[in-house]
This record gives structure tokens, C-alpha cells and sequence, in this order.
């Protein structure tokens, strides 16, 4: 049996004018899980984080992050534990270096110098941004400050790092390198959570899903289970990627079962299709 | 402090005679030395905020924000204005050079500090009830309609509206220090959270400067001040209620103005 | 021969303090009712390019530029912003900046104001792009608190109420959910369709452009790098590669099926074109089976 990292036990929140963002979710993530949570915008998702990292605290229901209530805790400890990258980058940007802008969060927890410099350089190795430690932050690519960020979640050492729509805006090549530093991070035996609308990057990097539907949670279950049920996530505003209704329309003739979540597998499913009844017909 | 939708007397009036009396008013409260007039205007206020139909809640809202401001302000008065009559002896002795007198605290100090609390107070429930009874547009060509260049008035108004904007973005900048495990700002002394500033107010400023760009840009796009007049879609008419109300109004601060005059004398 | 809305030529631009011209020597014309895509990579120049095509540069952008830009024949450097933009409509990258007043129907009606159009025409006007961008019973709402495709619909409305010939749209759905996305490029195919109006768009979802664009213009740090139909580009593995560009998934399969030395009788690059040809593929290989 896994251990869990985050349990959300029928977290309700609203508010203070009044409207509910959350009713009644509730939900485990296992240590060493990437989960992707998707939904239309204004479904919660961004108010979900928000209660997991303890920015905010259910009306009603617990949020149980590594056996510790986010209500009994501050948020500068649970920030040791698990690690958020804000959709914007810039609103979190503010040192005259890389290094500076790394080492803010481990200087606050008043960590030895030692410390401070070793964890700065696994966090500028993760990130590949050695070349640019003694850039200006706010003058990199967007690609570039977006790592920034990460890597500053990163020093902060947590076992778990959750990212709200961490590649809006990146081209093809951001997304990657930010997909692959969260991959990375999960292989190194850690806990990832992505907010994305990003269905391609869903189906490539996360093993589960959750689907945000009008503040409720509408589905939860392994993304390839969750992708081939087009309806509810219709529901929810959202589509299986391309591959995947293209491989659904071609059941019929591949005989797969399931969704099928990568273009490479779908090539193979062809291929070995194809070749058998070539195969056949030259017997 | 955001346009509260309603339709009370006070909603409905047109923008100019509102900007008419949110200028006397503030004239006045800056102008006076006496509590009673101070004391006339803020009752009428607290009135004006009854008949607008805006929770008082709003309104303890910012208070609330601005109370700190209020106290530091009077303490600051009491504390270094000079004055004839001493209430507390001055811990430090006359002749020291700089510091000598202070911590003197004088009754005319503590009268003039508590003027500039009441003064501010004052100020505090006229703005936010001027704008949140008046659409921003309406505001915006009332300030035409008085002879104000369409250009500043619209700058004025659109920097009202960009006042919201701006404490979700110190939220969500603070947001993301906390999670940096950065607690200064809540637990921090006076001295560490001034020295931290820089860390909030760099992000604000180049985020402020990059969207006051975009806003530019995406204004000149759309021929802003392209022509010497411009057409309104939304037009305001002074009505017979609004007129009366003006008269009214402009009576009622010469009285007070005259009430300010005797007592001062 | 079509008509043409705008020749850029020998275009050149350098921001105030750029070390190197962030465009170099940039041609290109786009015709009447063309949907044209600008792809390319972050900082390859897109922003910049809509910057000059819209008169944004020279007019309102500081920089070193040289060249010329001719909008339904009105060189940009000898009129107004204001002029070019009842010709040329732009809806900038970030929605929440371009909105600036409380209530929708202001948002929309701002630019017409401004050019002191009579109030009836204002009215028109703005209903009819409200009608267009399917914000019918929001002209009340404040434009802040809507959803992030429903304020870019706005900033399209307020665009439109001008009434231009041609809309250029910077990454106009960038910040969207799949299906917010794709409202934004049905908008976008009516005003084509329906209201014949060209369409210059910024953009990196490739299944989308394949779907709605008639052609792609690829920049790479600063020059075009080449241009062509969604196919001729998704196709052209040397432009992909330099360029880093995403392509639709259908060509993904294909491309992937050509590495196992399987071709498909054609290239898709929309869904139906990939159930159709790999249906094709493997209803081929069974016949041959069968016969």
C-alpha cells in the first residue's frame, strides 16, 4: 500500500461574497503520483490549489497534506513540504539574479549557508538554467523565467510540487522542458500535481487524471480510462487529444482496447495491424 | 473601492453634481478648524451612505484599512507638534541639541492631531460613497461636461478602475512570497517589513509599467484622442432633481462655510 | 487575381535597446479573405510583426524600423493609427490589458466613440459585433469578471465595432480551455466566411490551424522562414525542426507510420483526414488479405 501525500476530504469552500467554488471534493494522491487535474475555465481548479497549499482553508472538510491538517500549520512550513508555481511568473519575480531569486525561499527558512548553495545548484542542475545564474530574472524568455520559478519551488525542497497551468503561452519547446522538469522531479521519487488545458501534455506525462466540473469533481481515474469517456468530459468542456478520437474512430479496424494516449502507440497499433494482413494475404 | 450597482437618489444623480459636491466638501473639511462643522459633515455623510443603499459594511471595510493610518497620523501630531500649554513634560531636556523637548506632548498638539484623524476620517467616508453611487463612465463625462479634457479625465477615471486590479495583484504577489516560506509581512518588525518592500513593490511597479504599456497601446488601436471631440453612447442630462439638489447642496456648504467663519472668529 | 490587403515590404525592426534587429527584411502579402497563420517559436518576432502590420509601429512603438507596410493601400508610415486602424483591427496578446472600461457594451463601443461616429452608428455597430462574437445579454456585464474566452471575445467585439477589413489576432487563445479555443476560431471562420474579412492570427495549435487556416507564414529569429498551406508546412520536416513547431497529431501518426516504412496516400493533418486515410491504409491491407 502507497502512502498518501494529499487527501482532500469533502472540502466545500466559498467565498467571502458568497460564491461557492468547491462543493463536497474529495479525493487521495498518492506519494509518488502525477496527477493532472483539467476542467474548463472557472471550474475550481485554481481555487482547489489554492486550499491545497493552504492559501486558502476549506468552509467546510479537511485538506491532509503528508498526515499534517492545513489548518494546524503555517504556510511557510507546508511551503517545505509542497511546492507551488503560480500561473504567472512575473508576479513572483523580483531579485537582480537568478541565484537571488533560487535562494529567497531557502534564506527564509534560515538554513545553513552550506545548505543554501547546495540545494541552489541542484535546483539550477534540474532546471538546466546554470548558463543564466547571474541573469536578471525578469529579463529571460518566458520559457526561461518560467523555470526560474520552478527551480525557486524547487529549493525550497518539497516532496510534492504543484504547477497551475505552468505551459499557457510557452511554444512547443517550453512545454517540453517544463513537462520534463516536472517528469524529472516525480522520478527522483516525488509527488507531481498540473492544472493544464494542455490535453497533449496530459495524455504524455500524467498516469491519472481528475476532472473539474463546476466546482465538483466529475471524474478521477488513469488517463486512459478518463480520456475514452467522451461525453462527461464533454460535460466539463474538454477533449481527449487528437490521437486519441482519431484511434477511437479507428477501433473498429485496430480492435484496441482502451484509450490510446500517444501518437508513437497509435503508429505501432497501425503498423502491426497493417503488417499482419500483409502478412495473411502473402501466405 | 468598485462601482456599487443600486439605484438610489444617490446613484441616479447626475456625475457632475456629485463631482460639484465631493470639490466643496473637501474644500471645506481641509479649510476648517472646528470640530462641529467636521462633525455637521461627517453625520451628513454617514446619511448619504443610508440613502445610497451600500452596506455599511463597505464602508467599515475601508475604514478598517485606513484606521492604522488615521492613529499614526494623529500620534505623530501629538507627538511633535509644538504647542503653548503642556499636558506631559518633555522627557529630554530643552537644551540638547535636535532632541531636546522631545516627548514633550502639548494640548494644542493633541487638539491639532485629532483635527487631522477627524479631517482624514471625514475624507474617507466622502470618496469611496462619491464612486461607488457613480458609474465610472458617468464619471468620467461628468468630469468632461466640467470643462475637464476628455484625455485627463479619462486617465483619472481609468486609474480608479485599475485600483481593484492592483490589491489582487499585491494578493497574488504576496501569495507567492508565502509560499516561499517569506512571513515577514504578517510577523515581521516594523523595521524588516520596510526593508522588505522592495520584494513586493518590484514586481508590482514592473507589472504596472508593462500593462500601463499595454493598456497604451491597446487604446491607441482604437483612435484614442484621434479627433478633437469624441461621441458618447451613454449621455448624461442634468434633470430638474438634479438641479434642485445642486442649489440645495451649494446652500448648504455657503452655511457651513459661514458656520466655519463665525466659530473661527 | 485577388485583391490585396497588405504588403509588407523589406520590413526591419529594432526594439530601443535590442542588441540585433528583432525583424530582418520581412515580405509577404496576404490577399482578401485569407486566414493567415503566423507560427514560430517565442521570441522569433510574431508579437513584433502584428506590432508593424497593424501601424502599432511606427505609430505608437518606439524602435528602428525601416521598410514598408501597405494596408488596402494606405502606406502605414503616412497615416494615422487612427485611419489605418478602420482598415486593420487588432486584438492584442494579453486580453485582461485591452479592456479598460466597467460594462461590455462600453468596452465594445470605445473605439467608435473616439472616431466621434454618430451615436446610432455607434449602437449598430456595437450590437452587430457583440452579435458576432456571441455576447448577446453580457453588454452590462463588467468585462473583469468574465471568463478568460469570454473576455478575448470582447476584446474582439471592440476591435470589430470599427469595422476593419482585416483582424489580426495575437495568441488570442493562449490562456484557453479546448473548447474556449475553439469558439474563438469558429468566431474567427464566420467573420472570414460570412463578413469576408481577412485574418492574420498568431498561434502555436497547430490542430486548430490545420483545421481553420488557408495559409502559415513561419518566422524564425526574425525572418520568414517559410511560407506555404498548413500541409506544405506540417510536411516540411527541415522548417519543423529549425523552427521547434508543434504539428497536429494526425501528422504526428503519419510521420511515425513513414519511419516504419508505411506511407499513407496523402498527408493528413485534420482528424478526418487521418481516420480516412488509415482506414484506407488498413482496408487495403486487408483486401489484399481477402484477395
Amino acid at each position: 500500500m502507497t502512502e498518501t501525500a494529499i487527501s482532500v476530504e469533502r472540502v466545500t469552500y466559498r467565498y467571502h461574497n458568497g460564491f461557492q467554488a468547491l462543493t463536497d471534493v474529495d479525493f487521495q494522491i498518492r506519494k509518488h503520483e502525477f496527477v493532472a487535474i483539467i476542467g474548463q475555465n472557472g471550474a475550481g481548479k485554481s481555487t482547489l490549489l489554492k486550499n491545497l497549499v493552504g492559501l486558502y482553508k476549506p468552509t467546510q472538510g479537511n485538506i491532509v497534506v503528508n498526515g499534517i491538517n492545513t489548518r494546524d500549520i503555517s504556510i511557510a512550513r507546508l511551503s517545505t513540504k509542497v511546492g507551488f508555481v503560480l500561473q504567472n511568473p512575473d508576479r513572483q519575480l523580483f531579485a537582480n539574479t537568478v541565484e537571488e531569486e533560487i535562494t529567497f525561499g531557502p534564506r527564509n527558512l534560515k538554513l545553513e549557508q552550506a545548505e543554501i548553495d547546495r540545494r541552489l545548484e541542484h535546483a539550477l542542475e534540474m532546471t538546466g538554467l546554470g548558463p543564466l545564474r547571474e541573469d536578471f530574472p525578469m529579463a529571460l524568455s518566458a520559457g526561461d523565467r518560467a523555470k526560474v520559478v520552478i527551480a525557486s519551488v524547487i529549493a525550497m525542497q518539497p516532496e510534492i510540487i504543484i504547477l497551475d497551468e505552468p505551459t499557457t503561452g510557452q511554444d512547443r519547446r517550453g512545454c517540453a522542458q517544463i513537462m520534463d522538469i516536472a517528469k524529472d522531479f516525480q522520478n527522483r521519487g516525488f509527488t507531481v500535481v498540473v492544472v493544464t488545458h494542455h490535453m497533449a501534455l496530459v495524455a504524455d506525462y500524467a498516469e491519472r487524471v481528475i476532472v473539474m466540473c463546476q466546482g465538483q469533481k466529475l471524474l478521477d481515474g488513469p488517463t486512459a480510462e478518463i480520456f475514452t469517456q467522451t461525453q462527461a468530459l464533454r460535460k466539463a468542456f474538454v477533449m481527449p487529444p487528437q490521437v486519441t478520437q482519431l484511434a477511437a474512430r479507428l477501433q473498429p479496424q485496430l480492435g484496441q482496447q482502451g484509450a490510446v494516449l500517444h501518437t508513437k502507440e497509435l503508429a505501432d497499433l497501425v503498423a502491426r495491424q497493417y503488417f499482419s494482413g500483409k502478412e495473411s494475404s502473402i501466405q | 473601492m468598485k462601482y456599487y450597482p443600486g439605484t438610489s437618489f444617490l446613484h441616479r444623480l447626475d456625475a457632475r453634481v456629485k463631482i460639484i459636491l465631493l470639490l466643496m466638501l473637501t474644500i471645506l473639511v481641509f479649510m476648517t478648524r472646528n470640530f462641529p462643522v467636521l462633525a455637521v459633515i461627517f453625520v451628513f455623510l454617514l446619511l448619504g451612505w443610508k440613502i445610497s443603499g451600500i452596506p455599511m459594511r463597505e464602508l467599515g471595510g475601508y475604514l478598517k484599512l485606513l484606521v492604522g493610518l488615521i492613529a499614526f497620523v494623529v500620534l505623530i501630531q501629538c507627538l511633535f507638534q509644538r504647542g503653548e500649554t503642556s499636558l506631559i513634560d518633555p522627557i529630554l531636556p530643552e537644551f540638547l541639541p535636535l532632541v531636546g523637548g522631545m516627548g514633550r506632548i502639548t494640548v494644542e498638539g493633541v487638539q491639532f492631531g485629532l483635527l487631522l484623524g477627524f479631517r482624514l476620517l471625514v475624507i474617507m467616508c466622502l470618496m469611496p460613497l462619491v464612486i461607488m453611487c457613480t458609474r465610472i463612465r458617468e464619471l468620467s463625462l461628468g468630469f468632461v461636461k466640467l470643462g475637464v479634457p476628455y484625455r485627463i479625465a479619462f486617465m483619472i477615471t481609468t486609474a480608479l478602475n485599475q485600483v481593484p486590479l492592483l490589491q489582487d495583484e499585491i494578493t497574488t504577489i504576496t501569495d507567492a512570497q508565502k509560499l516561499r516560506a517569506f512571513t515577514v509581512f504578517e510577523d515581521g518588525t516594523p523595521l524588516k517589513k520596510l526593508k522588505a518592500y522592495p520584494t513586493l513593490v518590484i514586481p508590482l511597479v514592473m507589472g504596472a509599467m508593462k500593462k500601463s504599456m499595454l493598456i497604451g497601446t491597446a487604446m491607441d488601436v482604437r483612435a484614442f484622442g484621434s479627433r478633437k471631440g469624441r461621441s458618447y453612447l451613454h449621455d448624461i442630462q442634468m434633470g430638474r432633481a438634479d438641479m434642485v439638489t445642486l442649489v440645495g447642496m451649494i446652500l448648504f456648504c455657503a452655511v457651513l462655510a459661514a458656520a466655519n467663519y463665525m466659530l473661527q472668529r | 487575381m485577388a485583391e490585396i490587403m497588405v504588403r509588407v515590404e523589406n520590413a526591419s525592426f529594432r526594439y530601443p535597446n535590442a542588441k540585433e534587429y528583432n525583424l530582418k527584411n520581412i515580405n509577404f502579402e496576404v490577399e482578401k479573405g485569407e486566414f493567415l497563420v503566423i507560427m514560430g517559436e517565442n521570441g522569433a518576432g510574431k508579437t513584433t510583426l502584428c506590432k508593424v502590420l497593424s501601424g502599432i509601429i511606427p505609430h505608437s512603438q518606439e524602435g528602428s524600423y525601416f521598410g514598408d507596410v501597405t494596408i488596402c493601400g494606405l502606406n502605414s508610415k503616412e497615416h494615422a493609427l487612427s485611419t489605418l486602424t478602420q482598415h486593420i483591427g487588432i486584438v492584442l496578446d494579453d486580453p485582461e490589458s485591452q479592456l479598460f472600461t466597467t460594462e461590455v457594451l462600453d468596452e465594445v463601443a470605445f473605439g467608435a466613440e473616439n472616431l466621434e461616429l454618430p451615436v446610432d452608428e455607434i449602437r449598430r455597430n456595437a450590437q452587430w459585433a457583440i452579435d458576432v462574437v456571441r455576447m448577446q445579454g453580457y453588454e452590462e456585464k463588467d468585462p473583469t469578471r468574465l471568463s478568460g474566452g469570454q473576455k478575448q471575445r470582447v476584446a474582439i467585439a471592440s476591435a470589430l465595432t470599427m469595422q476593419p477589413e482585416i483582424l489580426i489576432l495575437d495568441e488570442p487563445t493562449s490562456q484557453l480551455d479546448p473548447i474556449g479555443t475553439l469558439e474563438v476560431f469558429q468566431v474567427v471562420r464566420e467573420l472570414k466566411e460570412t463578413y469576408h474579412m481577412t485574418i492574420i492570427m498568431v498561434t502555436h495549435k497547430s490542430e486548430e490551424i490545420a483545421q481553420f487556416a488557408d495559409r502559415v507564414l513561419v518566422l524564425h529569429a526574425g525572418e520568414v522562414l517559410a511560407q506555404g498551406t498548413p500541409q506544405e508546412i506540417f510536411r516540411n520536416q527541415e522548417v519543423l525542426d529549425k523552427a521547434w513547431l508543434a504539428i497536429p497529431q494526425a501528422s504526428e501518426v503519419c510521420v511515425a507510420l513513414e519511419q516504419q516504412g508505411i506511407a499513407l496516400n496523402g498527408f493528413p493533418v485534420v482528424l478526418e483526414e487521418g481516420v480516412q486515410q488509415i482506414g484506407q491504409l488498413l482496408n487495403g491491407a486487408r483486401k489484399e488479405m481477402g484477395a
